[in-house]
């Protein structure tokens, strides 16, 4: 197709058509649950229907300023790599679909799509002013924005093992961490999410606490940042943490039980940072509560009486040893694939085969009845490091690194994490599912290679990219800025507002002169018509191009020969057949004619 | 103030926000809420892109109009009542974005899109006076590059128009020379007689001969002179509607008439120039 038949098949207009795939899409990966989903759904369709039945020019202006918000919307719920390419796709279409309209037609498809990228870089420099420089404020309120339904897999607030006769061993990614550079990755640390403190004799519960909005913590320095976390869309507004580090922003907190909560809690893709924590924290010195007391039900007779058993040893920590000493005892076996187990008293004392949360359920259940407060908590266990070729190393933590374990009340020394599965027969491991018994992958074995692998290998690479955007991009926040602006102003941040002013208009004036730059170059015949402009002869109605050329020539005879040769040159590019190469010729000897005519004689 | 020629610049262009302008800056407050409240990098980037744009499409728009010069053109005579065109040449340095012209009061604009140079724009008008008028206020307006600003400009052009009397058929007062009359030989075809003929157009001769009854046609001679006046009884300025219409007419159908009116008289003429005359005459005597 040659080159006026690809403008007509792609006409200006339609280039507001091409935002509308990328935000679509990113509308796919929304959770219809969370606050933010519907309106943007309200708003992409608002301009579909705009775009598909625009009888009027503001129409189509509407349609632009739809997808611009839509993709504002969407830009708030997704902010990983992908997403932010999408959409800054998506806001260049529906921005050069805007120009497009009211330039009527006036450029080419290819023109145009320069001269909108032209113009939003020209705003950008007014734009980056802003964001950096005006002071951030912290939300303004906070609402109870966390979905309550929707499925997603990954962790449950109700650990029921005894319904489970195989535990489903999902391969798909849950979260991932980095680290500052130079530290080592926590490969085997347990990453708690949920506490089940509730036990009603077959599943443990887990009970939201209220929701609480939480007090300023003040600024951050980046040199605090001790991880940088992405989570998969997950049901539980709790998210994957060590249990040691501190909440690093104002929508952070940790729940009286150990969990940390994240306050914009959505079905979505999420990210956050925290920071070190080096003294022990609240939770862990919480005195329990009598729900984390209460004794197993009367329908698990055995348990209750091994249970009361221990109990006339005097302390906390004997009871414990005791109950270790006894699962070790037993030839308690690890499989994934247990078969039926009825209760607990079953899994102790005659089945005896189970996963993570049946031995977690068992001893949590055993200390209690030995009057030894303890809780079932569920997270992640270990994860897979992977070294991009991109970026810093990351770890893995996938869905099927869920693991259960215990905590314990000891007097003296608060709640204590306790892994009854480490206690079970490990040679008779049936598979090596658990995160710590996964060998680190070796991408450089080439055996390991096989087209399975390699889509892992190059999701683990984009993956690899998404973690260094997400670090790189969350830490612009209130706390980076306050960091930056005592840089640069020191002690003078009263003169903040007068420094953002003259900024702006020095961007201001930064973006005109883009504008202005671009508008003196690229159109050739503008060019000439403007130096021509410079001879003293403008246009007249019915004037050629050669006609205005003889006329400079007339009037400045030493510039009679270039004058003619710019003439004949436009004479051959606009009227003569040729082929690319011979158009490239001419074009580059008008340039250059022009140049010599610009030039003081 | 009216004028010959008017170059646009910082003294005489005005620009507002347009209601899309509102609606985007409305857009951007708006994602900047949200950005807040998510603590979303990319959205409050993309409101302050929002609001960039704004502020750098106010001197985009402005520069749109910036520099233009305005000067009026030869505007020819037309009829009152009817769609005048009245012509402006518009000189600018380099191609523009499109811009909009139209009177106030009229209905009909035109969207031009300036190239470098010098370009012609006719712009319609209805007058409803004869005589020589002056066209109404002239406005130029742009949104472009974005839609975001409207940014304007009024000029009353200097140069008048030339509106000759409305056309309204009618009656007209017309002396003919005295060798053309009915009843004479200078017949060159016959037909057949419709009802109500008069007797002086039958030939008689031809009935006497034995042919059918038939009606003389007459040719009127190339230098037959009809001199136009206004019709008795007739308001003049009616009169002078029925008057332009008939010389109309006339130039049409290539006759020779003369006009006499109480002030001034015409000798009889053809051509456009007569008719021209003629015209000129009924709009301003």
């Amino acid at each position: 197709m040659n080159r006026h038949g690809r403008q007509r098949l792609f006409k200006p207009e339609t280039l507001a058509w091409f935002a509308m795939p990328p935000l679509l899409l990113q509308c796919l990966t929304l959770n219809w649950s969370a606050a933010l989903t519907w309106p943007t759904y309200a708003l992409l369709i608002c301009a579909l229907l705009k775009l598909w039945r625009c009888s009027k020019p503001f129409d189509r202006r509407l349609a632009a300023l739809l997808q611009l918000l839509s993709a504002g919307l969407l830009a708030s719920q997704l902010q990983g790599l992908l997403a932010t390419i999408l959409q800054l796709i998506a806001v260049s279409a529906a921005f050069a679909g805007l120009l497009g309209h009211e330039l009527g037609g006036m450029l080419s498809v290819r023109a145009l799509l320069r001269r909108s990228l032209q113009l939003l870089l020209a705003a950008l420099p007014l734009a980056l002013v802003l964001f950096l420089f005006v002071p951030r404020i912290a939300p303004l309120w906070t609402t109870e924005l966390g979905p309550v339904r929707g499925a997603v897999t990954g962790l449950s607030s109700d650990l029921d093992p005894l319904s489970i006769e195989r535990l489903a061993t999902v391969n798909a990614s849950a979260a991932r961490v980095s680290v500052p550079d130079g530290e080592a990755l926590p490969t085997t640390a347990y990453w708690r999410v949920l506490v089940h403190e509730q036990f009603d004799g077959r599943s443990w519960q887990h009970r939201d606490p209220p929701f609480s909005r939480q007090p300023y913590r003040g600024l951050l320095n980046e040199s605090e940042i001790s991880q940088w976390w992405v989570i998969e869309p997950s049901s539980t507004r709790a998210v994957p943490w060590d249990g040691r580090s501190k909440p690093a922003a104002k929508d952070q907190w940790v729940t009286s039980e150990g969990e940390l909560m994240v306050g914009a809690a959505s079905r979505q893709k999420r990210s956050f940072r925290l920071r070190k924590g080096t003294d022990a924290m609240r939770w862990q010195l919480r005195p329990p509560f009598d729900s984390e007391r209460k004794h197993p039900p009367a329908s698990l007779p055995r348990l209750k009486q091994l249970g009361a058993r221990f109990r006339s040893l005097p302390t906390d920590q004997e009871r414990l040893q005791a109950i270790e000493r006894w699962f070790k005892n037993q030839p308690f076996r690890y499989s994934l694939n247990p078969g039926p187990i009825t209760d607990l008293d079953n899994f102790l004392f005659e089945n005896q085969v189970g996963f993570c949360g049946h031995y977690a359920s068992a001893f949590a259940a055993l200390m209690r009845s030995a009057d030894v407060p303890a809780r079932v908590v569920s997270g992640y266990l270990g994860g897979r490091q992977i070294n991009p070729l991109t970026g810093s190393p990351y770890l893995e933590l996938r869905q099927s690194d869920a693991h259960a374990w215990v905590e314990v009340w000891l007097e003296g020394t608060g709640w204590q994490q306790v892994d009854p599965t480490l206690w079970a027969d490990r040679n008779a491991f049936d598979n090596g599912n658990q995160g710590q018994q996964r060998t680190k992958l070796t991408w450089s074995d080439r055996a390991n290679w096989s087209p399975g692998r390699l889509g892992q290998w190059l999701q683990g690479q984009w993956w690899g990219l998404d973690m260094a955007w997400t670090r790189w991009w969350l830490g612009l926040n209130q706390s980076s800025q306050q960091n930056w602006l005592q840089a640069l102003l020191g002690t003078q941040q009263k003169w903040l507002g007068l420094f953002v002013v003259l900024a702006c208009t020095a961007s201001l004036s930064l973006g005109l002169l883009m504008v202005q730059l671009r508008l003196g170059s690229h159109q050739p015949l503008e060019q000439s018509l403007r130096l021509l402009a410079d001879f003293g002869v403008t246009p007249l109605p019915g004037d050629t191009f050669s006609d205005l050329c003889r006329r400079a020539a007339a009037a400045h005879p030493d510039r009679n020969q270039l004058l003619g040769a710019m003439a004949h040159h436009h004479q051959v590019l606009t009227h003569a057949s040729l082929n690319s190469h011979q158009r490239r010729e001419h074009l580059r000897e008008w340039w250059r004619i022009q140049r010599e005519l610009g030039s003081p004689s | 103030m009216r004028s010959a020629e008017l170059t646009l610049g910082l003294r005489n262009l005005y620009i507002i926000p347009s209601r899309f302008g509102a609606l985007w800056l409305g857009s951007a407050a708006l994602l900047l809420l949200v950005a807040i409240q998510t603590t979303s990098n990319s959205t409050l980037l993309l409101a302050f892109v929002m609001l960039a744009l704004l502020l750098l499409a106010m001197f985009l728009t402005h520069d749109t109009l910036q520099g233009l010069c305005l000067r009026c053109g030869e505007p020819s005579p037309t009829f009152a009542a009817e769609s005048a065109t009245y012509p402006l040449l518009i000189e600018s340095r380099h191609r523009r974005p499109p811009l909009r012209l139209r009177f106030r009061k009229a209905s009909d604009s035109a969207h031009v899109q300036l190239s470098a140079g010098v370009t012609l724009v006719g712009l319609s008008w209805r007058p409803e006076h004869r005589g020589w008028q002056q066209p109404p206020q002239l406005q130029i307006e742009t949104i472009a590059p974005l839609g975001l600003f409207i940014c304007w400009t009024r000029w009353n052009p200097q140069t008048p128009q030339l509106i000759w009397p409305r056309r309204r058929r009618g009656p007209v007062l017309e002396q003919h020379p005295p060798r053309w009359r009915d009843g004479l030989d200078e017949w060159n075809d016959l037909r057949p007689v419709r009802e109500g003929e008069r007797p002086a157009v039958v030939d008689w001769a031809g009935v006497a001969k034995g042919r059918p009854l038939q009606a003389k046609v007459f040719t009127v001679p190339d230098d037959v002179e009809r001199m136009l006046k206004p019709a008795a009884g007739v308001p003049i300025e009616q009169a002078r509607e029925h008057l332009a219409d008939r010389i109309w007419t006339l130039q049409q159908r290539g006759e020779r008439y003369g006009l006499r009116l109480q002030s001034k008289t015409l000798s009889p003429g053809r051509g456009l120039q007569h008719r021209n005359a003629c015209l000129e005459a009924l709009a301003t005597e």
